[in-house]
């Protein structure tokens, strides 16, 4: 196969292709399995493999993808002639930022493969963790394990030849309960990454237990308390909704193919341009953020991207100033061209596709913020004066250039004076975002420090489903806005 | 090729009752293409062919499922894929209600919504559609930007309760064009949903764009105050919101799972407006409909609001059997939702909106960015504007303002603050490009005013 796939490229090349990239996945496994309210609703186990084809002519891209590989030829042909036609309509020829001809391996680091778990022992897991959630006061209760184990092989018309396997291990489990009035509300456990590894060993069967009893207490805690009100307070974000602020107002707004217009008829723009490089202060001093894809136990980590080029950890935000985006060997020329300078030296490595059938995009990788030096949680309450805790996301909403959002979570403890005083229901808060960031007044310490993980974020078009991470600390805000 | 497809079913059903397993099979083929515009280039044009396997395998209550990119010509493959479904259910834990395997009383086919010249449009026609759609507006800081999206979907199903087939097979275009400005930023749109070839109007799409574009152009933008506004909503958001109440409303599965704002006594009570009347209605097939649903119930027009009184809860097979309810034949990828027409006949374009004589500041917002549900039981969501939000002045004047944030409950969206309809009404493309290709219309008025509502962030700039 990979005989034939180099010949189809050197035939392209020999048409006039500038640049032609071939992924073969020659498998993809994926096992779902959802228990909601003990019943085993989903026991799903899917396979796929196909190629995905990419090719630049005359500064355009065309591509094509199919699982049927009996007609190789007339799949690069496709793929051709999109390009010849987009080529039709160019107004900045694409060109791509140097990089290495590679020839390399990269495997995630997994000791027990979940693909050899038998069935049964991860129905067992499910069933135990449903029957300590079957507590009084929980009216649904929801846990799910989701596996992928994958292939991709990368070959490209500038000698490179990269082989990745990658496996992935993703369990969650949430309560919900109803007031007296018949009103939801929401408790949901989504571990932490810890120890080196991201396979089946990185289900924590402990740690589901330990905090299965925590979130059907703190659940019940919240159907019976009071609104959150509705006044500007200090905001303290534990890693539960600290990865999704970074996620939607640092990782997006950092995108390059965003902030260049890429995904103006989607998913939005940015509020970034390319001028606020090393000039605009995105957040306080307190602020240092990277996209980091050397975490060993993290889906935002892959080795090499669908360019081809070495992950690498960037600094995108230092003590507050905007210095990098999350970027691809496209963009990154299109920028400096635009600016006129060089604001980046080469590809960050963050493009990737979510399957064989889609284009490589500018994904995030894993977009952590360094921890800080203001203590440990009970330390930052302690020094806050009126202020609410507030963790896991309920609802979030965010402006199209990622300039201002709105985020619910499942619950909120309020801060009087130090201290923590009682549970809110229906929290909420929001912002505008540099204003946001600037507010930033207290970064905990590495005890606050968590990986989590996305397993579904959603760009691009057609659209497509990335896995990625964060690793933040616990952070607070001042002067934000709750309760609407 | 559709009896390509379904005999090979037919063998695969062969194989699994000569193996003795149960299972149900579902096929999907989609041929799609995507032409992607963004900074006036086509930034991506790509195709793919993917057919996908779903075997669902049944014993007892106990229930498991494989699911195959495959191509026709892997039968081995897909016989695998029974063979291990058939194992993993064997493994899988019962229920606790007995889930239903459809048995197809007759075959039943359904092309009525497939063009061949829709499916097979050519690279160079969809070119020439969006040069058409932008010809003279996009200048060195005004750039292009959507996508023409667009191909063929063919559902395929057979079980082994039953030697009957059921195939559905559609055709679907959706455009969006955008014009933004590169630095101010700021954006305006217009879009299409098409089911033949003939759907597609490019000039259509340019008359809408240019109105916008000039008043984007030559209007001073402005940070408007906080406060209640009459809002006249656009077909794009009025379409969000109505698929919205499709999840947290009046399906029965959420309702039972807590994750609705109506409750079972809210049937025959007043909830909206009674201007306000939606229909799942498989009849029009501007909505890629399914006349049958996935368990072979004949689907006919349902009623779900009339005069703002709460009609009927659907319901899937799998929640009916769950919940020991009746399905209601909505056991489909889509519903195919209709809300009526009102009785503002004068208002059928942008143009005439703006034209309307006003007493007091009037809000277009012709779309709803990344809208999400704060408290599904009191059915509060919340978005911000995008795409071309016009401020409407008393005096015939017209503002563009600078986006700004609604969180509001579907209650008060539909309620008693409509203040009219649009009698005209449209097609509006509701696909999302996640996974199997779904093509999804929801026929919207092209325009509903809503008073009083409050916005609760302005932003201050693009």
């Amino acid at each position: 196969m990979l005989e034939k796939i180099q010949q189809q490229i050197e035939r392209l090349k020999g048409l006039g292709a500038a640049y032609v990239d071939t992924r073969w996945v020659p498998f993809e496994e994926a096992n779902y399995l959802l228990m909601w309210n003990g019943n085993l609703k989903n026991a799903t186990s899917a396979r796929e493999s196909g190629v995905g084809i990419r090719v630049l002519y005359k500064g355009a891209w065309g591509f094509s993808a199919s699982s049927d590989l009996t007609d190789l030829a007339g799949l690069y042909d496709k793929a051709f002639d999109n390009a010849r036609v987009a080529a039709e309509r160019v107004t900045f020829p694409v060109r791509l930022a140097e990089k290495d001809a590679i020839t390399a391996t990269f495997e995630s680091p997994c000791a027990i493969n979940p693909f050899e778990v038998p069935l049964a022992e991860k129905v067992a897991f499910l069933k135990d963790i449903d029957q300590q959630l079957n507590q009084p006061g929980v009216f649904q209760r929801v846990c799910d394990m989701a596996f992928v184990r994958k292939q991709i092989i990368f070959v490209d018309s500038e000698g490179s030849h990269i082989e990745k396997t990658i496996t992935e291990a993703f369990s969650t489990m949430q309560v919900s309960g109803l007031d007296d009035q018949g009103a939801t509300y929401e408790r949901t456990f989504r571990p932490p990454r810890r120890g080196d590894t991201r396979g089946w060993e990185s289900i924590d069967k402990a740690l589901f237990s330990e905090n299965a009893a925590r979130i059907v207490k703190e659940m019940n805690q919240v159907r019976v308390a009071q609104e959150c009100p509705k006044e500007d307070r200090s905001v303290i974000l534990l890693p539960n909704i600290m990865y999704l602020q970074t996620h939607e107002t640092i990782g997006h707004a950092l995108e390059l193919d965003r902030i260049l217009g890429y995904e103006l008829a989607f998913a939005g723009g940015s509020f970034v341009t390319l001028e606020d490089f090393g000039k605009l202060q995105y957040g306080s001093p307190r602020l240092t953020a990277r996209a980091d894809a050397t975490l060993p136990n993290s889906p935002g980590s892959f080795g090499y991207d669908d360019d081809g080029v070495p992950a690498q950890n960037t600094l995108l935000i230092d003590k507050g100033l905007l210095v990098g985006a999350i970027t691809g060997r496209q963009m990154v020329e299109e920028a400096n061209a635009i600016a006129k300078r060089q604001i980046f030296k080469g590809s960050g490595g963050a493009n990737r596709a979510t399957s064989f059938y889609r284009v490589p995009i500018e994904r995030m990788t894993n977009i952590n913020i360094d921890p800080g030096q203001d203590g440990t949680l009970d330390e930052i309450v302690s020094k806050t004066e009126k202020g609410i805790i507030l963790d896991s996301e309920r609802s979030w909403s965010i402006g199209s250039n990622r300039e201002q959002f709105h985020f619910g979570t499942e619950i909120g403890w309020l801060v009087e004076d130090g201290q923590v005083t009682k549970v809110v229901r229906n929290p909420t808060y929001k912002g505008a975002t540099v204003k946001f960031w600037n507010s930033l007044s207290a970064v905990g310490d590495p005890s606050t420090w968590q990986v989590k993980y996305v397993d579904n974020c959603g760009k691009g078009q057609p659209n497509q489903i990335m896995q990625l991470g964060h690793g933040v600390p616990v952070c607070r805000f001042d002067h934000v806005t709750i309760g609407e | 090729v559709k009896e390509r497809i379904l005999h090979i079913l037919r063998e695969l059903r062969a194989y699994a009752l000569d193996k003795g397993h149960e299972v149900a099979l579902f096929y999907h083929e989609e041929d799609s293409y995507l032409m992607r515009f963004a900074n006036s280039s086509i930034s991506l044009n790509t195709n793919e062919h993917l057919i996908r396997l779903e075997i669902t395998a049944f014993s007892g209550r106990k229930r498991a499922s494989c699911e195959l990119i495959t191509d026709l010509g892997k039968l081995d493959e897909m016989k695998q894929g029974i063979d291990l479904a058939a194992q993993m259910v064997q493994h899988a834990q019962p229920l606790t209600y007995q889930p239903t395997v459809p048995v197809f009383a007759q075959s039943f086919a359904d092309e009525s919504c497939y063009d061949a010249s829709l499916a097979h449009i050519s690279n160079e026609d969809r070119l020439q559609y969006f040069n058409t759609a932008s010809a003279g507006l996009e200048t060195d800081q005004v750039k292009l930007s959507g996508i023409f999206s667009c191909g063929s979907n063919t559902i395929a199903q057979i079980n082994t309760r039953s030697e009957h087939t059921q195939y559905f097979r559609t055709s679907d275009a959706q455009v969006t064009t955008v014009l933004a400005h590169s630095t101010l930023k700021w954006e305006v749109t217009a879009e299409q949903s098409a089911r033949a070839k003939s759907d597609l109007d490019p000039a259509a799409l340019r008359e809408e764009l240019a109105f916008l574009v000039e008043h984007y152009q030559t209007d001073t933008p402005q940070q408007i105050p906080l406060g209640s506004y009459d809002i006249v909503f656009g077909s794009a958001a009025t379409a969000d919101m109505v698929n919205f109440m499709n999840w947290i409303a009046f399906n029965g599965g959420s309702l039972k799972r807590g994750f609705s704002f109506l409750a079972e006594d809210t049937l025959g009570k007043k909830v909206f407006s009674d201007r306000i009347n939606l229909v799942d209605d498989p009849y029009r097939l501007e909505t890629f409909p399914y006349q049958r649903d996935y368990t072979g119930i004949l689907r006919k027009a349902f009623p779900i609001f009339l005069n703002g009184v709460f009609q009927a809860f659907t319901w899937t097979q799998e929640d009916a059997d769950e919940f020991s309810m009746q399905p209601t034949g909505h056991s489909v990828g889509h519903k195919s939702l209709v809300l009526s027409g009102g009785d503002r006949a004068d208002v059928r374009s942008l143009s005439d909106l703006v034209k309307l004589p006003r007493k007091k500041d009037v809000l277009y917002i012709p779309f709803l960015h990344y809208m999400n549900i704060v408290n599904p039981s009191k059915g509060i969501i919340t978005g911000s504007s995008r795409f071309g939000a016009l401020l409407l002045k008393p005096d015939g004047s017209v503002g563009v303002p600078y986006n700004v944030r609604i969180t509001h409950s579907l209650l008060d969206l539909f309620g008693e603050k409509v203040a009219w309809l649009s009698r005209a009404t449209l097609p509006y493309n509701t696909s999302q490009s996640y996974g199997a290709r779904n093509p999804t219309a929801i026929i919207v008025p092209k325009f509903i005013q809503v008073n009083d509502l409050e916005i609760s962030h302005s932003n201050s700039s693009y």
